[in-house]
């Protein structure tokens, strides 16, 4: 599309087809065109006619407006699959940046089948799903992700070339489905907050070289150990049960800090990620440090999950 | 395209079977090793895809390539021609299947197989083809639906029957483009198929000719009168004059080429009639005399037949009016006498001695006619259709030695002994007589009613024509051949099963002669359907005719019958059946261009109190809706529709014409 006319078509398609949770394809919200393959059927379909005329077989004038009539017939075909179908947004789960973004597109059918219906983000394939009658079905979308924050893919594209082909039935949807993407976690020194309980420099550095080498083995299993810390790698290679020992950082208040840091914010960022998931996983209490922003101490998956979502969402506006 | 580059299953079961179905009708027109190919080709297809074979390499493909072109040149004797070219089209569209990896080669296959059924009517466009080729249609559609099902569907009925549907679904569309869409004259012009199997009269013709059109019962032409069909005995229907005799065969003089005008004066009452004519591989049509026919590109020759500039090479309806009455050529030029007295300089010499006697006896030319004719009468001449075989000197053979003989024995014979008595004379040749077919009240004539006669001239009265078989076998004229052969059991004896041979069984008889009223239909209104034919039934409609009204009817009825279709798929009188809920619907519809968009589960209520916020100029009106709706549908008070329409009206007048109340809101 042309950049002048970009901003034009998305605002006429925001008015016609509205961001919504859930969106039912009706006329107003279905497009058809001939498709490649049609205008490849409509020139096959001229070199009949001119056979017809030239040998002035009324047999090949008949087929030939047959397969016309069937191409003028397949437009309300094409138009059928599509019409009906309700997209509704099915949740996404949130990831980190590079991981791929996955986003639950459930499809409905409020009476007949639809087959082969396309979904996807262009110009990545699309995916296929047929829906049987009165039926649902649920599909996953993939889109890569480059940045972290809020990740909007943009109208997903629905489309169905059922039955013929030579036409494309498309709508543009937005199922308002926001995916959160964490940043990248990235392994390095503890970034502990320095001031707040007047450590001193050097207990800083003392607690960076723990940070560095907290993996400490493996022990047996006892009964009581976190699920969670159970080595499955080495469990696969026959070694038993074994958890990984972690150094225990209970003596000390953990406090992360953004401004502990130093290089640019997205580093920043992607260390302290790493670092809430690490001590996360070992059920440390924490708390998390951002310019205009702070996190009680705590522990536990939502506290997890909303220093994530203050990592990612950092510097984006409210 | 889309993201699966292999073919599905049921794509490629259906593609194997329209395969077939589209080289079935051929396979008369082909040679054999097409089938040997159309197997291997397929059945190969059928191991790559259960993974036991690969696809041909290269060298296979180019040397399977290079094999059927060396196929066709063999078969055909060249590679241009349309019989070369349809071979070749084959081929290819069966090497194409072996081939075939992804969707962009299905869908050349689909389109070539498309081409092949259309050169197919090329062949053969009779109504039985016509309908078969529904089959391989319908399963090239289905192969082409296949290509876009997901790889989920296995079973390929379901894929066939909306196949089928579709078709089904266009027909209607399909008669309106077939009556209405103009005609055109051939653009160029294009080598037809060798019709070498088509039976007729031919330019020349030596008895042997005669006696083997007389053995097929093949149609040559049907016709239909205005009005009484003539008596049998009158029915002689011109094809050509034999002018030329070398002493075994009569054949067309070079005269009859050149470009003369026919001299003749209409007289008596005319017959009309119109001719659907089968495909002869000829150029002469068929008329009563004199005749005279609207068809272009058709001129009445010298000697009154009926010549077209090409060769008819499919059927031809045209229109005639014929004056049997008329007075042919009453003054004849040297160049023609000369013509219709040329006799081969030695031969045949008791005839010559023959006409020579009778000459002498009976001065004028009438009296020898009748004379002649005479003789064939009482002497003891028999019609046969297995005559004994002739020496050198056949007419002597014939007129004094065997003594029997069909038709063209006797025209022959004839013609020689007038000639030899100095009488202008000529063979005619072209069919005698023809069935009647109640059904569809029109004549049928059939290659087994050829026949020669005779024509002789005189001064100021011309041309006469004269059938000396009449006067060995009376019932060959008055009632057919059939009869005629009735002792000899030799009519149509090389086809047991035809079933002209069984016409005393009376419910058989009404079968086929119901049969051929459907084909004469089928050719008159189906294949005859070009330029004049469309011309005249769409003036008989419309009157005056203009290119404005044909795309307003094509474009008028083809958006009605898709409208009707819409309405017979779409079936909307079942979506939204309660009244209110499509009232609400549109007041929902009217908010939403506002920017106020309703969310599912909202009530109407709530829905329009959030409105009527955003929108605090209209809130009244919208207020007002909510309040009436509310009351007519959840308590029941008793508000005609109506009244909630006029609401909603003047709602719609209350707002702006799109206001963006969302555009505004997010900026």
């Amino acid at each position: 599309m042309n950049r002048r006319w970009r901003p034009h078509w998305d605002r006429w398609l925001a008015r016609r087809i509205p961001a919504s949770g859930s969106v039912r394809l009706t006329q107003r919200r279905i497009f058809i065109v001939p498709s490649r393959v049609g205008g490849a059927f409509m020139i096959a379909l001229g070199l009949m006619l001119l056979a017809g005329i030239n040998y002035q077989n009324s047999l090949a004038y008949g087929l030939t407006f047959l397969l016309a009539s069937v191409f003028v017939v397949a437009i309300l075909h094409t138009y059928r699959n599509l019409a009906g179908l309700t997209l509704k947004a099915g949740g996404t789960t949130p990831v980190f940046v590079g991981e791929a973004g996955r986003w639950r597109v459930r499809l409905e059918s409020s009476g007949r089948a639809h087959q082969a219906i396309a979904l996807g983000w262009l110009p990545a394939d699309l995916q296929s799903v047929d829906i049987a009658e009165q039926g649902s079905v649920t599909c996953e979308l993939n889109a890569p992700t480059t940045r972290r924050g809020w990740l909007r893919p943009g109208r997903l594209r629905v489309e169905s070339r059922f039955p013929l082909g030579v036409l494309v039935a498309w709508s543009w949807v937005d199922l308002d489905q926001p995916l959160l993407v964490y940043p990248r976690p990235l392994p390095g020194e503890l970034p502990l907050h320095a001031g707040a309980d007047q450590q001193s420099p050097e207990q800083g550095r003392l607690a960076h070289g723990q940070g560095a080498d907290d993996f400490q083995g493996l022990k047996a299993y006892q009964p009581g150990d976190s699920r969670r810390r159970l080595d499955w790698k080495a469990y696969s290679r026959g070694q038993g049960l074994q958890v990984k020992d972690f150094a225990s950082y209970s003596g000390l208040e953990l406090d992360l800090d953004f401004e502990a840091l130093d290089g640019d914010i997205e580093t920043r960022l992607s260390r302290l990620c790493h670092w809430v998931l690490m001590l996360s996983e070992r059920q440390q209490s924490f708390a998390l440090r951002l310019p205009g922003l702070y996190r009680a101490a705590a522990s536990g998956d939502a506290h997890r999950d909303a220093c994530l979502q203050a990592l990612a969402l950092y510097g984006s506006p409210p | 395209m889309s993201a699966l580059p292999t073919i599905p299953r049921i794509s490629l079961t259906w593609l194997l079977v329209a395969q077939a179905l589209v080289i079935l009708p051929l396979l008369a027109h082909l040679p054999l090793w097409i089938l040997a190919l159309w197997l291997g080709c397929a059945g190969w297809r059928v191991q790559i895809f259960r993974m036991r074979a690969a696809f041909p390499t290269a060298w296979a493909k180019g040397g399977l390539m290079i094999a059927a072109g060396l196929g066709v040149y063999f078969s055909r004797g060249s590679l241009v021609g349309l019989d070369a070219g349809v071979v070749l089209l084959v081929a290819a569209f069966l090497l194409k299947l072996l081939e075939m990896r992804s969707r962009r080669d299905a869908l050349v296959l689909i389109f070539l197989g498309f081409f092949v059924v259309v050169t197919g009517y090329l062949f053969d466009d009779s109504i039985l083809v016509a309908l078969f080729s529904l089959l391989p249609v319908t399963a090239l559609l289905a192969a082409l639906i296949g290509l876009q099902q997901s790889a989920i569907a296995q079973r390929p009925w379901p894929t066939a029957r909306l196949a089928g549907s579709l078709v089904l679904q266009a027909v209607p569309l399909m008669v309106l483009l077939f009556i209405f869409f103009p005609r055109f004259g051939p653009l160029w012009s294009l080598p037809g198929p060798n019709d070498k199997g088509v039976t007729g009269l031919a330019d020349s013709m030596a008895p042997a000719d005669i006696a083997d059109l007389s053995r097929s019962g093949a149609l040559a032409f049907r016709a239909q009168f205005e009005g009484e069909v003539p008596a049998r005995s009158e029915l002689y229907w011109r094809a050509l004059t034999l002018e030329r005799f070398d002493g075994r065969r009569w054949s067309q003089s070079s005269l009859a080429q050149s470009p003369q005008t026919a001299q003749w004066q209409a007289a008596g009452e005319s017959l009309r009639y119109s001719v659907v004519m089968q495909p002869s591989g000829q150029p002469w049509l068929f008329s009563l005399d004199v005749a005279r026919t609207s068809l272009d590109s058709t001129r009445l020759m010298a000697d009154f037949r009926l010549q077209r500039n090409r060769p008819v090479d499919r059927s031809l309806l045209y229109g005639v009016e014929s004056w049997p009455q008329a007075v042919r050529e009453p003054q004849l030029d040297a160049a023609r006498r000369a013509v219709t007295l040329q006799l081969p300089a030695d031969g045949d010499p008791r005839t010559r001695e023959w006409a020579a006697q009778l000459k002498r006896e009976h001065p004028h030319s009438e009296q020898l006619v009748q004379a002649l004719l005479r003789h064939f009468n009482q002497q003891p001449f028999s019609y046969t259709l297995r005559p004994p075989r002739l020496g050198r000197d056949s007419i002597d053979g014939f007129l004094f030695d065997t003594r029997s003989g069909f038709c063209a024995h006797y025209a022959g014979a004839m013609t020689f002994v007038l000639r030899a008595a100095g009488i202008p004379a000529r063979v005619v040749a072209g069919y005698q007589g023809g069935e009647f077919n109640p059904a569809g009240n029109y004549l049928q004539v059939r290659q087994f009613d050829a026949h020669a006669w005779v024509e002789y001239w005189r001064p100021q009265i011309g041309w006469t024509r004269v059938d000396p078989t009449f006067q060995v076998a009376p019932e060959r004229i008055e009632q057919g051949l059939e009869q005629a052969l009735s002792d000899e059991q030799s009519f149509l004896e090389d086809s047991p099963f035809s079933p002209l041979r069984y016409r005393q069984f009376a419910w058989l008889n009404q079968l086929r002669l119901g049969w051929d009223n459907l084909n004469y239909g089928w050719q008159r209104w189906v294949l005859g359907y070009q330029g004049t034919q469309q011309l005249e039934l769409l003036q008989r409609w419309f009157g005056q005719l203009d290119g404005r009204l044909l795309a307003l009817v094509l474009v008028g009825g083809g958006g009605l019958l898709l409208g009707a279709l819409a309405l017979w798929l779409f079936k909307p009188w079942q979506r939204e059946r309660d009244p209110q809920q499509r009232l609400f619907r549109q007041f929902a519809r009217l908010l939403a261009r506002q920017g106020v968009h309703w969310q599912a589960g909202e009530g109407a209520r709530a829905y329009a109190a959030r409105a009527a916020g955003l929108l605090p100029a209209q809130a009244a009106a919208i207020e007002a809706f909510a309040d009436l709706y509310e009351a007519r549908r959840y308590a029941g008070e008793a508000i005609a529709d109506a009244q909630l329409w006029r609401q909603l009206r003047l709602l719609r007048r209350a707002l702006p014409w799109r206001l963006r109340v969302a555009d505004k809101r997010t900026q």
